[in-house]
Formats: structure tokens, C-alpha cells, sequence
């Protein structure tokens, strides 16, 4: 294990080839981080808190996502509709009694299934015929919300419980964290391992060229509905979090608007990418913040009052993740992971950048 | 170096001031609006009455007992889950003593967030099932012991046009069952009073048709109406709020549906009467104040002077929706001053008693405006006292504000009932 890493290619295996923490420091580095955050909910407050833990179930559906966009090449515009499915499955596995923490990776299961079915007509289709079904994905399943008394309890939507781990009540935002904080872990080292193994090159084959990879032995059919079931998964686990933190999962929520959200995540972040599933989302979430707490300084003061924007000072915040969204396909399209491999590249070769 | 100097001692004297203020301990209040979503058309004007009346209070009243309100208004764009989200951060940071409220469903998904966390809030909602503070009631959901309203409730607002319409078809001489239908979307807020009105419609010898559907938003409603037409309905409930209503009222007239309708207590006021036109004519609807704007009683000009706060010209005209704003956050204050009375703590359990307080509670300076209100500790029904207007349109409204319209008596709202419901036991939280 090396210290630095060195000023050109000298790897000799392909097991130093897939490392993914090629130095001492970056293995220190991810334990470190990992220690800290297991410490926030000894130091930051219940707000900061929250704000993780949507990072947290947030990202790991964006992870999910981007398997399917950044690592396989297909896209989805229904990713929202598979996080309610999660939320939902999830709540209902809990009502029949099965203990909250197992009802989770049961549900993004059931997702899984769900996935798989939509996923029949990606084995077939690509671009933006792909697109449309989908769409037809994000429709059908908000309808089903709608209008499935029993599963979602209708347009009310459903009171769901917090976990409950032996006994004690996982129901405050420091406990609930640890459970979001378990399964960013697990999924992203999952994930992380996924693209170093064969089925994961291959999904990435048929990202590269599709025709090449079927010639290679690559079946398509089989890959791509693969992809849409990985995402689905990821996607029904971070709904099944999402449900058990709020405690109330309405058909409201898993709107079009949202799966949009998410693809913004992993174009933002970096479409192919795994931390960049995370980075991306740590954006969208702590944008709308920022951008609130700047409205409220904003908030009757002289650019306020010149502008007369009033109470619609409040749509600052929808405008600027529109804003963002085109500014990072414009100027960096390979997004945030990208950004910030730069800015390790800098400081590691300062001041003799190259 | 001048203007430095000028802004570092206007920094100073903010930050001043910042401390000077904080040292009041200002009485924290939440308050979710609909400023954006699909019931914005009355979500801002009751807003704007809540935050007027709250802005009110600290410049005319200096706040609750001396305590000023520090109120936190935010749009949530009538999404519930973004509603339970926003409960959870103002949880966290803000701690409300009380949160002012809005539509059904998110009033109905925070049940037993506030419940256990002891806030009162007063929901722009006035669902029955928001009624029953023990949970005994036989047809109740749940026990919902902070949650209140001002007015009466759904169910019991369409009850009483119920036993108005079955008079209204008497006394027109009319012979044969009267066809009863409910309309609205599919959304907890229509389909809130939907059972209780069907199951009084059958008990007044109404034939109770299927229902129709139709959306929060505006759209094109000819096919509702051409169903309307062809089940030969009488009497018609709209479930929703004024702007979807409009597009149902405007499809319903050249289809040529004669119906009466009764809208529920969003579901018109004048805004909409100007925006629908003649259509609107002779809608019936509930009206949860004393007075509308323009008449006279004793608490007008207290509610001239919170109209002001917006308003400092005083010439808009202030639509129900605004007044019954006004008379909810009015009641949320003065039980804030009775948990503070001699000393008291302002928290939670504290001011919900504070509604139990007063019997046909007319807030002070309000008398004439605000309909009286009573809560006791086993029945959150407020009132059962339902009065009924009639919209009238006379002729053309594409010219001119409402306020000239009204002047002009182009568009009025003409009493036509008050309706005394029994206070049933057996109607107590549906």
C-alpha cells in the first residue's frame, strides 16, 4: 500500500487495477469520515440532522438511479414512483406485523419485482421511446396509489411506524440516523463493488456500445431489465427509509417533479459515478436551504423591496434548482465527482500543476 | 472609510436591536399557507387574514400579554408530505406554542404528530373527522384533542343545505324524490362530508345518485356536467375550492344542467362570482362569519384596522375567506391569552384549554364579524349554527374590480337561511 500515488500507471494486476482506495491516506480518510458521522448525532442538532438523513435515503434512491442512467445508459423518468412503491410496501409490511427494520429491505424487494416488470419494455426499447415508457411506469403506478385503498390507504395516505430495534423506539432523528447511515454504508459498498465485477462491466458494456457488447456475449435483454431491477432496489429501500422517518407516506409525494429531482441528482452529481450519487444529492437537498436562508435575509430588505418580490421571494427556491440544473449541463456535465477529482488533482500536484 | 464606519455602526446597532428583541422571548407560532398549490384561490386570502390578524396583535395589542408573536409563515404548496416535513423542522427549531393550518389531507396527517407533541392547531380544514377530542364517538378515526376549527364543519355544513334543499323542493312545489349527487375530486377534502351527506340525503327522502368527479384544478368539465344533466340531478354538492368550481359552474351552464348547487365553504365567494359570471347565480353556500365585508356591526372597525396591515390604503375588498381568517387566528389568540393570564405558562396543553375557556367565544373587538364559537373538551364542533347565502350575479362582471362589481350590485351574497343543526351525539366526528 502505497502513501501517494504515483506520476503515471504502474499498476501490474487487475486486483490493484479495481482498488478503490489506492492510498494509506484515502483508506484513513473514508474511516475517519465514516467515525465522524458516527459522531454527528452526538454534536449537531435535530435540523442538521434531518438534513443528513434526506441525504442519506435520498442518495441511496439516487444511487439507484444512476446504476440505471450512468452505468448502464438507459434512463428513467419514474424513479419517484418506485421510491413511493418502497414507502408504501414498506408501511404495509410493517401493519402486518412484520418488525419495521426487516419490513425495509422486504419492501425493496417488492420494488425489485415491481422494477422488473417495468423493466420488460427496456430490454426492447432505448432513447426516447424508453422515456415514454417509463413515463407510463410513473403514471400508472401514482394511479395505482390513488386509487388502492388497502396498499395506500387512498388519497389519505398512511400513518406508518417508527423501527423499533429491541425494544427501543428508533424514533427521534439522532437514533433514526444510525439506521440511514447503515444502509448508505451497505449500499454504496455495495454498489461500489458492483461495477468491479463481471456483471457490472457488462452493464457498463452496454452503456459503451450496445452492439459491441452483444457481440462480446453481453445479452442485452437480460442486462438492461437487470439494471431497472438494481435501481429498483435501491429505490424501494430509500422510499421504505423515507416512510419510516416522515411517518406518513401520501400519493402526493412521488410525483413526476420528483423523479425529475432525481435524475438531476445523478446528472448533477456525475452519471456514472458512485459518489457522485451521494455529492449529487447532498446539492439538492442543502440547495433549497441555502437558498431559503438567503430569501429570509433577503426578506424585506432593499433588494426585496425593490424588486417587490414580497411573498413570492419563496420561489427563489424552485427557480434556482431549474438554474442549477441547466448551469451543470452547461459547464460541467460530468458533474461534481469530476469537480472534485479536479480539486484533489490540484492540491496533490500544488504548486506544480501539469 | 465614511460608509464603512456608517455600515459597521448599523451592524452594531442591528445586532442591538437582534439582542434587545430576543430578550422579549417572542411566543412562537407556525403558520402553513397555500399560496401555490391547487386551493391557493382561497388558501391566500385566508393566509393573508391569519397574518394580518397575527401582525395585527403585535402592533396594536403589543402581542400576546406583552409577549410579542414571532410568526413563521411558510407555503407549502398543498402537499401533504411536504406539510409533515415542514412540521418536523419547525419541531426542531422554531418549537410552536401553536400552528395556524390549512387543507384536509395534511391537517389529517399531522393528527398524531400534534397530539403527541401537545400543539394546538387550528386547520383551515374544517373535516368532522377533526372533531372528536376523546376518540368515543362511534364513527370517529381517531381522538383528535388539538386539533380546532372556526366554523362548522363539513359534514354539518352540508347537512344543513341538505335540510335547506329538502325545503327548497317543497316549497317549490315540486313533487317526486329530489336526486341529490355529490361532486369533487378525489382528494380527503371533497370526500370528507361525502358519507354524512349521502347518509342524511337518503334519511330526507333524497335519491342519492353516483358520484361525479372532477379535479382541484380548473379544467374542462363539460363531460361532469353532461352526466349531471343526464341523471336529471336536483341538487348538487361542489366539494371543491372557488377556482375548480368556476370551470364545473361555467361547463354547467352551456351545457344547460339546471341544477342548484351548494358549495361547500371554499367552494365560492366573490372572487369567484366575478370570475364565473352569471354562472354563479344562485349558488348557495355556507358563510362561517357574522358579516361580509361592506356590512355594518360593532367589530367592523377592528377588522378595518388588521385590514390595514396589508392594505394601508384601504381599498381592497376582503373576501370571506379573508375574514374567516381573520376569526381563526383570532381565536388561537385570545386562548394564548388565557393560558398567559396571571402569569400563566403559554404552551400547548395550556392554550388548548384556553379554547375550552369562553362559551359563544366572540373574540374581543370582534363582535358582529366573528360567529360564535364553543369547544368543550369532549366536542370540538365550534359551532352548529350554519348560515346559508345565495350568490347573486345580475349581469355582466368582465368589467371592473369586485369591490365596484359589489357597489354596483352586479354581484352579491344574499342570506337566505341560518340553519340551527341539534348538536347530535351520533354526528360527532364524520
Amino acid at each position: 500500500m502505497s502513501v501517494m500515488t504515483p506520476a503515471g500507471d504502474y499498476r501490474e494486476s487487475y486486483h490493484a487495477d479495481m482498488c478503490i482506495f489506492p492510498t494509506r491516506n484515502s483508506r484513513w480518510a473514508m474511516l475517519v469520515g465514516l467515525a465522524l458521522c458516527c459522531a454527528a448525532p452526538l454534536v449537531l442538532d435535530r435540523y442538521a440532522l434531518s438534513l443528513m438523513i434526506n441525504i442519506g435515503m435520498l442518495g441511496i434512491a439516487a444511487l439507484g438511479l444512476n446504476i440505471l442512467v450512468g452505468f448502464t445508459g438507459q434512463i428513467s423518468i419514474g424513479h419517484a414512483a418506485f421510491f413511493g412503491f418502497g414507502a408504501f410496501a414498506s408501511a404495509g409490511f410493517a401493519d402486518l406485523g412484520v418488525p419495521v427494520l426487516l419490513a425495509m429491505p422486504l419492501a425493496a424487494l417488492a420494488t425489485t419485482a415491481v422494477g422488473l416488470v417495468f423493466g420488460l419494455p427496456a430490454a426492447r426499447l432505448k432513447g426516447l421511446y424508453l422515456v415514454i415508457a417509463t413515463l407510463a411506469a410513473q403514471f400508472i403506478l401514482e394511479d395505482f396509489f390513488a386509487r388502492a385503498q388497502w396498499f395506500s390507504g387512498g388519497v389519505a395516505g398512511r400513518v406508518t411506524d417508527a423501527p423499533n430495534l429491541f425494544g427501543v423506539a428508533l424514533d427521534t432523528d439522532a437514533r433514526y440516523f444510525y439506521v440511514v447511515l447503515l444502509w448508505v454504508v451497505l449500499s454504496f459498498c455495495a454498489v461500489a463493488n458492483l461495477v468491479r465485477t463481471r456483471d457490472g462491466r457488462a452493464l457498463i458494456a452496454v452503456r459503451d456500445h450496445y452492439l459491441s457488447a452483444e457481440m462480446m456475449g453481453v445479452d442485452l435483454a437480460y442486462y438492461r431489465t437487470l439494471s431497472f431491477g438494481i435501481a429498483s432496489f435501491f429505490a424501494g429501500l430509500g422510499g421504505a427509509l423515507y416512510a419510516h422517518y416522515l411517518r406518513f407516506v401520501s400519493v402526493e409525494a412521488f410525483t413526476i417533479l420528483f423523479s425529475i429531482q432525481f435524475l438531476a441528482m445523478v446528472i448533477i452529481g456525475g452519471l456514472g459515478s458512485v459518489m457522485g450519487s451521494l455529492l449529487g444529492t447532498c446539492f439538492m437537498v442543502l440547495l433549497p436551504e441555502v437558498v431559503q436562508a438567503v430569501a429570509d435575509a433577503l426578506q424585506g430588505g432593499a433588494i426585496d423591496r425593490a424588486l417587490k418580490l414580497g411573498s413570492s421571494i419563496a420561489f427563489l427556491r424552485e427557480m434556482t434548482i431549474g438554474a442549477a440544473i441547466i448551469l451543470f449541463l452547461v459547464f460541467e456535465p460530468e458533474g461534481l465527482a469530476r469537480r472534485w477529482r479536479l480539486i484533489k488533482a490540484y492540491w496533490k500536484l500544488y504548486p506544480y500543476s501539469y | 472609510m465614511n460608509t464603512l464606519m456608517r455600515g459597521l455602526l448599523g451592524l452594531a446597532g442591528g445586532i442591538a436591536l437582534a439582542v434587545s428583541a430576543s430578550a422579549q422571548a417572542p411566543i412562537p407560532v407556525a403558520h402553513l399557507a397555500d399560496r401555490s398549490g391547487a386551493t391557493s384561490d382561497v388558501g391566500v386570502p385566508y393566509a393573508q387574514g391569519v397574518d394580518d390578524t397575527l401582525a395585527w396583535i403585535n402592533r396594536a395589542r403589543e402581542g400576546v400579554d406583552g409577549w410579542p408573536l414571532e410568526v413563521n409563515t411558510i407555503d407549502y404548496g398543498y402537499q401533504a408530505p411536504r406539510a409533515v416535513s415542514q412540521y418536523q423542522a419547525w419541531m426542531s427549531r422554531l418549537k410552536p406554542v401553536a400552528i395556524q393550518g390549512w387543507g384536509t389531507a395534511d391537517t389529517e396527517a399531522l393528527i398524531s404528530f400534534v397530539t403527541r407533541d401537545q400543539v394546538p392547531y387550528i386547520s383551515g380544514s374544517y373535516a368532522a373527522a377533526l372533531t372528536d377530542p376523546t376518540g368515543k364517538a362511534t364513527k370517529a378515526a381517531k381522538a383528535t384533542p388539538f386539533n380546532f376549527f372556526y366554523g362548522p364543519s363539513y359534514s354539518d355544513a352540508l347537512r344543513a343545505m341538505l335540510m335547506w334543499a329538502r325545503k327548497d323542493w317543497d316549497a317549490r312545489g315540486q313533487t317526486g324524490k329530489p336526486k341529490y349527487v355529490h361532486m369533487g375530486a378525489n382528494h380527503p377534502y371533497p370526500n370528507s362530508p361525502k358519507a354524512a351527506g349521502e347518509a342524511l340525503a337518503r334519511e330526507l327522502g333524497f335519491e342519492v345518485l353516483p358520484p361525479i368527479v372532477f379535479a382541484l384544478t380548473p379544467g374542462d368539465y363539460t363531460a361532469q356536467c353532461l352526466t349531471l344533466k343526464n341523471q336529471g340531478a336536483n341538487y348538487a354538492y361542489l366539494g371543491n375550492t372557488a377556482g375548480s368550481n368556476i370551470s364545473v359552474l361555467r361547463a354547467c351552464q352551456t351545457v344547460g344542467a339546471k341544477v342548484q348547487f351548494l358549495g361547500n365553504v371554499w367552494g365560492m365567494d366573490e372572487n369567484a362570482m366575478k370570475a364565473a359570471g352569471v354562472a354563479a347565480d344562485g349558488v348557495v353556500f355556507p358563510v362561517r362569519t357574522a358579516t361580509v365585508w361592506g356590512q355594518e356591526a360593532p367589530g367592523i372597525a377592528t377588522l378595518h384596522q388588521v385590514s390595514a396591515i396589508s392594505d394601508p390604503a384601504g381599498t381592497a375588498y376582503r373576501p370571506v375567506h379573508y375574514l374567516a381568517g381573520v376569526c381563526s387566528a383570532m381565536l388561537m389568540v385570545e386562548a394564548m391569552e388565557t393560558a398567559g393570564a396571571n402569569g400563566g405558562a403559554i404552551d400547548g396543553p395550556r392554550v388548548r384549554d384556553g379554547f375550552y375557556a369562553r362559551k359563544n367565544w366572540v373574540p374581543r373587538g370582534f363582535e358582529g364579524v366573528c360567529a360564535p364559537s364553543t369547544f368543550t373538551p369532549e366536542d370540538h364542533r365550534g359551532t352548529m349554527t350554519v348560515q346559508l347565502y345565495r350568490a347573486v350575479v345580475t349581469g355582466d362582471t368582465t368589467r371592473g374590480s369586485v369591490a365596484e362589481l359589489i357597489g354596483k350590485g352586479t354581484i352579491g351574497l344574499q342570506p337566505v337561511a341560518k340553519i340551527e343543526l341539534q348538536r347530535r351525539q351520533d354526528w360527532l366526528g364524520w
